[in-house]
């Protein structure tokens, strides 16, 4: 049970270079808004392509069924169709993706459209091309797919009985991945504690970050070379490639990725492969560009949802004051009927083991299974939310049972600012933070202080008040050595992104990034370490926007995902832009005839430090190299075109321990959170609110604070009203904003926020990935409910979404949920 | 997400907009298209034709006649009724109908639509039963007047039936009656999950919303809470189930809410 | 009277005159983006909930995937292609960047064109009243923190 301040064998230390304080951490106007806010941003429905036909997917009405045939007569006989795909081609022209888990979940067959079987209301089962949107629709209707329905599995819990459907019949078992994670010593935990808190069960709902751009993609097939082109919004084109790639039986440079503006993602765009397929295929067949927009129903049905988990037989061991030992669990995580990006859910939690908080402890039991709902997809958060709202969950119930401050609780066990950088359980080391100063602040900023006197004058106006605290983490820049730890067959590790930064002939820096951005301004931050670096304003550098393959900027794991680009893709930019630096010096050198430590680049030249009237423009550098290089030294070897690609620093994880540094940075957050319940009615207000973000050093603080913003609105969404419910038949209840109701502007609550920054001791710049944001707005409303249900029985908040109908449901039985939760004393 | 092939026509006149309705039994009106034209999106109904109404100039009056009768054409748009002097002479209506969803629907939505769809969630249904309204309808054969809790027939279904066209929602004198509209919604101005219309004026005349087909009107004994809470228990309602909300819940909002519309109407009552 | 399958329309957007022809089943929304190739207008769900697709139409704030192209026929319609004037941003536009009141820039042009319904209306209006002038525009990534406060400023004269 002793703190651990990391000393790692090989310490991880970053090398510093001269940085000129300039644009970086100040908050210059961003590039993307000009195009933006004119409407010219270029979104993947806004591209046109000649003769091009539009896609519409005839979908199952069934949540499990045998596909006995498809006939698409009709359509093709309707005019202005094109042609059709149906499963029964996509099996024949293409393999099955590449799956990432161990046997049985292995042995899935997962293609472009359902074969042979349909295993969630809505999968894709043909597709019709048509020359315009509604007649595409219209052909669809005219596509006839007979179905025998089979038994729907809903119920995660359920998906391991022995008399359960079974989605997979290649993989006899509806489990994707299993495994036990065993760290620090349990038992003894358990011995030591004075009190044990158990609990029954907790729920994490399915819901998404539901962004307002569907997923899309124009595919073009060029016959003479066999080149796909995709224009489309897919968030992780790296990784997409390698799905696809196989599957279509080529090489990864046939598929070019392309994408302008995207329309917010969310991590709902990077499992978009089978969808691409299907378009590539299509262009191929029909020999003319295909198009593709998803509606908001299909989004709902049939893109992705986040992880749903539920947690069962908690048990944590504690001391009677407060300090807790550990816990143990069994989780069951529900990715819906397809895995694809899973099983890697069942690791990444692992990057937060603890959350916040010295646990030592720690014994999780994680099974994944499949069910006949939308398959899942890193949704913001991704897999650390979930158990970060466990351990919020834990602490908190903790303090209710034993009838101590959640403040104090939280202090007695947070990982201090000075154990830092502080080495979790199971190998990861959170690199900094002040988890208890951004509580303090949090609670300033919702004048806790005050909260007694409130809760008072509430309880006179028949409204209950209640106070809450969520603390969070989001780890950033992954070790994909993770995944060797779900299979250790894998051969992914480490992680990287690309950048490259040159210098034209007219002196024109131009910048391209691996990055493929939905909003986070990548741009306009990477221009701003550029220009320090350059010494010129980031007016000068022209960033190129969106992503394409054929720039060679890229690399496996290139994308915008994870909270990373303020470590990745800035350390790429960073990286090629100190490279293109320094040949720029060098051929400066070669041309002012003095030594390249004697350069120094500033105001937009190369010019001699002790002498700055020896100057060369950029513009007469970049001349030199492309056009007017006779006479250079032949060894100066000097392009001004520079690509670079950053690497964090990972090892491989010790798989037999499940044991490693997972995750590089940690940015975190604390929120507080004021609601006022109607007992009478359950219905609820945030009457106060509060955000505190480390990121350690900020780039962008104007980026920064809207990340926050955004993720607030996400997590308060889904704390309230967003979910992804199922009935009996796997009908999805919520396929629309109609039903799927997300905050508009009057839904939210007085936002505001507060920052501190723990520089990060393994970046560039200090600066730590942030974005996901970690869910803390759920985390501190349900907290608020049950502190604000405390005079009326009681009641235990054990899921995640609470909306007004599940509040007057506690109110009016506390008792169901106490009987979840029984102190044992030792 | 498309509608199937329709035809469109834009009459300039009522009876043009009549005949339309009346040749053929798959033409409909098209009002605001607030509601009609997302279900047609879903290919939820496809209409064959549908018969604009948006140029019937007749349709969209409003008056206040000198004995406080408000007459209001059944196009004027919930944004017209907000802003209409004459509506003040009932500031009930415009305060509900500034609760319905938001300012692009506001701008294009009709009293008439609203009340036509007949949605179990609309506003305006349980509103109009609770003041004691008047509709006009219009079809080949004449018009004719029906009392609005006489109009609301099924979900989506009216005293309004094919061929036929409401021209007129009348709203009787207020004569010092105080109106008031409680509703629980998913999230601020969102879809109804219970909503309760009182009119008080001596006796109480209650309308609950979104717990049946039809509002269900609702008399309590006197104007004090557990008289309506009594009444509306005694109205056996059976509400849906659904992803919102149990009918449980529903069956205990209805109570609370009526309760408090009452007393608000109550309060807001000029003896 | 006879109802017709297409019409011929004529609509002024942004100060234009367009003639087309058009199915009486096509929306507004995909008439403005596929028929007029004004592409600033954005569709964004299907059931007339999000915004994205707000046009001002004969002055007013509605939602062009709840109207049909034929309705439009002799009406003036505004886009966000039209609020900038001789490559000079509107205020709101500026306003919107100042005030980092857009991140993936999707909901934008709807919220641009209810913020600018709002003013043109309102001069001095309160939170609340922007909040519910912008109540049909969803916002995925902004939470509306910062929406609000480049409407209130240009509201206050903070922008020109």
């Amino acid at each position: 049970m002793s703190e651990t301040t990391v000393t790692p064998e090989q310490p991880i230390t970053v090398e510093e270079r001269e940085v000129k304080p300039g644009f970086v951490g100040t908050n210059v106007p961003r590039k993307e808004d000009e195009r933006l806010v004119q409407g010219q941003g270029v979104f993947t429905d806004d591209v046109r392509r000649h003769g091009m036909g539009y896609v519409h997917f005839v979908r199952s009405p069934y949540a499990h069924a045998r596909i006995v045939g498809i006939d698409v007569s009709k359509a093709l006989e309707l005019e202005g169709v094109y042609g059709t795909l149906t499963g029964d081609e996509v099996a024949i022209q293409t393999d099955p993706f590449f799956e990432l888990s161990t046997p049985p979940g292995s042995e899935i067959k997962d293609y472009a459209l359902a074969v042979g079987k349909a295993r969630w209301m809505g999968e894709p089962v043909a597709a019709v091309v048509a020359a315009t949107r509604e007649l595409a629709r219209d052909a669809a209707e005219l596509v006839e797919v007979e179905y025998e329905p089979l038994p729907v599995l809903v119920d995660a819990e359920r998906a391991q009985e022995t008399d359960a459907p079974v989605l997979h019949e290649e993989a006899g078992s509806n489990v994707v991945w299993s495994g036990e994670f065993d760290w620090g010593d349990f038992d003894a935990a358990l011995a030591e504690a004075d009190r044990v808190i158990r609990i029954e069960r907790l729920h994490f709902h399915r819901f998404s970050s539901t962004p307002l751009e569907c997923s899309g993609c124009l595919v073009e097939y060029e016959r003479a070379t066999g080149q796909w082109t995709i224009f489309g919004n897919h968030q992780m084109p790296g990784v997409g490639a390698i799905w696809m790639a196989p599957a279509l039986r080529v090489g990864l440079d046939k598929l070019r990725f392309v994408s302008h503006d995207i329309g917010g993602a969310f991590g709902n765009k990077i499992t978009l492969h089978p969808y691409f397929v299907a378009c590539c295929l299509l262009a191929r067949k029909l020999r003319r560009p295909v198009q593709w927009t998803e509606w908001r129903t299909d989004q709902h049905m049939a893109n992705t949802h986040g992880n749903e988990r539920t947690f069962l037989d908690v048990e944590v061991p504690v001391r009677s004051d407060g300090t807790m030992l550990g816990f143990k669990v069994s989780a069951i995580d529900d990715c819906g009927a397809f895995p694809r990006y899973e099983p890697l859910g069942c690791i990444i939690w692992a990057q937060v083991t603890p959350g916040c908080y010295r646990w030592r402890n720690v014994r999780v039991d994680f099974t994944q299974v499949c069910t006949n709902k939308s398959p899942v997809a890193p949704n913001r958060g991704y897999s650390r939310m979930q158990h970060l709202w466990l351990t919020e969950r834990l602490v908190d119930i903790v303090a209710h049972e034993l009838e101590l401050d959640p403040v104090e609780v939280r202090k007695r066990n947070y990982v201090r600012s000075d154990e830092m950088p502080y080495e979790t359980p199971n190998g990861c080391v959170y690199d900094s933070g002040d988890y208890a100063l951004c509580l303090d602040k949090a609670l300033e900023l919702i004048d806790y202080g005050s909260i007694a006197q409130r809760r008072e004058e509430a309880s006179a106006r028949g409204k209950l008040l209640g106070v809450g605290i969520g603390s969070t983490l989001d780890s950033g820049t992954n070790n994909f050595g993770q995944s060797m730890i779900v299979n250790p067959e894998l051969q992914f590790s480490g992680n990287n992104e690309v950048a490259t930064v040159k210098l034209d002939i007219f002196g024109e820096i131009v910048v391209t990034l691996g990055t493929v951005p939905q909003g986070q301004g990548h741009e306009t931050t990477a221009s701003q370490v550029v220009a320090d670096i350059l010494g010129c304003t980031p007016d000068d550098v022209h960033v190129r926007p969106g992503h394409d393959s054929y720039w060679n900027s890229h690399a496996g794991f290139s994308g915008t995902y994870a909270s990373q680009f303020a470590v990745t893709g800035i350390g790429a930019v960073k990286g090629a832009t100190e490279r293109l630096a320094g040949e720029m010096r060098q051929l400066a050198a070669a041309v002012l005839g003095c030594s390249p430590d004697d350069v120094e680049l500033a105001e937009g030249q190369a010019r001699m430090r002790e002498n700055p009237e020896a100057a060369l423009p950029f513009m007469a550098l970049g001349a030199i190299i492309n056009a007017n290089n006779a006479g250079l030294p032949p060894d100066l070897d000097v392009t001004l075109n520079c690509r670079y690609v950053y690497r964090p620093p990972f090892e491989k994880p010790d798989v037999e321990r499940k044991y490693g540094n997972l995750t590089l940075t940690y940015a975190s957050q604390v929120h507080a959170c004021v609601v006022e319940i109607d007992r009478e009615t359950g219905v609820y207000e945030i009457v106060d609110y509060g955000a505190v973000d480390d990121c350690g050093n900020r780039i962008h603080p104007q980026i920064v604070e809207g990340q926050v913003h955004g993720a607030t609105a996400h997590a308060l969404g889904a704390a309230t009203h967003e979910q992804f419910p199922y009935d009996e038949d796997g009908t999805l209840l919520t396929a629309n904003f109609y039903d799927y109701h997300v905050p508009h502007a009057l839904d939210m609550p007085p936002l505001k926020t507060d920052y501190v920054e723990t520089p990060s001791p393994f970046t560039n710049y200090g600066a730590k990935g942030m974005g996901e944001g970690g869910g803390a707005g759920i985390h501190a409303l349900c907290a608020a409910i049950q502190d604000a249900l405390r005079p009326l029985g009681g009641p235990i908040v054990t899921e995640s979404c609470n909306p007004p109908n599940h509040v007057w449901e506690l109110i009016r039985d506390p008792e169901a949920t106490r009987a979840g939760v029984t102190v044992e004393s030792r | 997400m498309l509608l199937r092939e329709v035809e469109y026509a834009r009459p300039a006149s009522i009876e043009d907009a009549v005949e339309l309705l009346a040749d053929n039994p798959n033409a409909r009106p098209l009002a605001g298209g607030q509601t009609l034209i997302n279900v047609m999106k879903a290919r939820i109904a496809s209409p064959e034709v549908l018969v604009d109404l948006n140029g019937l100039g007749e349709l969209k009056t409003i008056e206040l006649g000198s004995d406080g009768t408000l007459e209001l054409g059944a196009m004027v748009t919930y944004a017209e009724a907000i802003s209409s002097a004459e509506c003040r002479a009932r500031p009930i209506l415009g305060e509900v109908a500034a609760q319905i969803a938001d300012v692009q629907v506001r701008n294009r939505g009709t009293i008439g639509g609203n009340v036509c769809a007949n949605d179990p969630t609309n506003h305006l249904p349980p509103l109009l039963v609770a003041l004691g309204a008047t509709m006009t309808i219009r079809g080949r054969e004449g018009e004719r007047a029906v009392p609005a809790e006489d109009f609301f027939l099924g979900v989506y279904m009216t005293a309004a039936g094919p061929g036929e066209l409401l021209t007129t929602v009348t709203l009787p004198p207020a004569d010092g009656a105080g109106d008031a509209f409680a509703s629980v919604t998913i999230g601020r101005d969102g879809t109804g999950i219970v909503n309760v219309a009182a009119s008080v004026n001596g006796d109480a005349r209650v309308a609950v919303g979104c717990v049946a087909a039809v509002p269900v009107l609702v008399r309590p004994a006197s104007t004090k809470g557990d008289a309506v809470r009594d009444a509306v228990r005694g109205a056996g309602l059976e509400p849906p189930s659904d992803v919102h909300a149990s009918a449980d819940y529903r069956r205990h909002l209805a109570e609370v809410l009526a309760a408090r519309a009452v007393e608000q109407a109550t309060g807001r009552k000029r003896s | 009277m006879e109802a017709v399958r297409s019409k011929t329309v004529s609509v002024e957007v942004n100060g234009e005159l367009y003639e087309r022809e058009v199915d009486a089943r096509r929306l507004l929304v995909h008439f403005i983006r596929d028929d007029l190739e004004l592409t600033g207008t954005h569709v964004g769900c299907d059931t007339g909930n999000c915004g994205a697709c707000t046009v001002l139409y004969d002055g007013q704030a509605v939602k062009s995937c709840m109207l049909l192209a034929v309705q439009a026929d002799g009406t003036k319609i505004e886009t966000v292609e039209g609020l900038a004037q001789d490559g000079q941003l509107h205020p709101l536009q500026q306003a919107f960047s100042d005030h980092h009141a857009l991140q993936c820039g999707y909901c934008t042009p709807g919220m641009l064109l209810s913020a600018k319904h709002l003013l043109d209306n309102n001069h001095e209006p309160t939170e609340t009243e922007i909040r519910r002038a912008i109540q049909g525009n969803i916002c995925r990534c902004t939470g509306y923190v910062n929406i609000v406060e480049a409407i209130a400023a240009v509201a206050r004269g903070e922008v020109s």
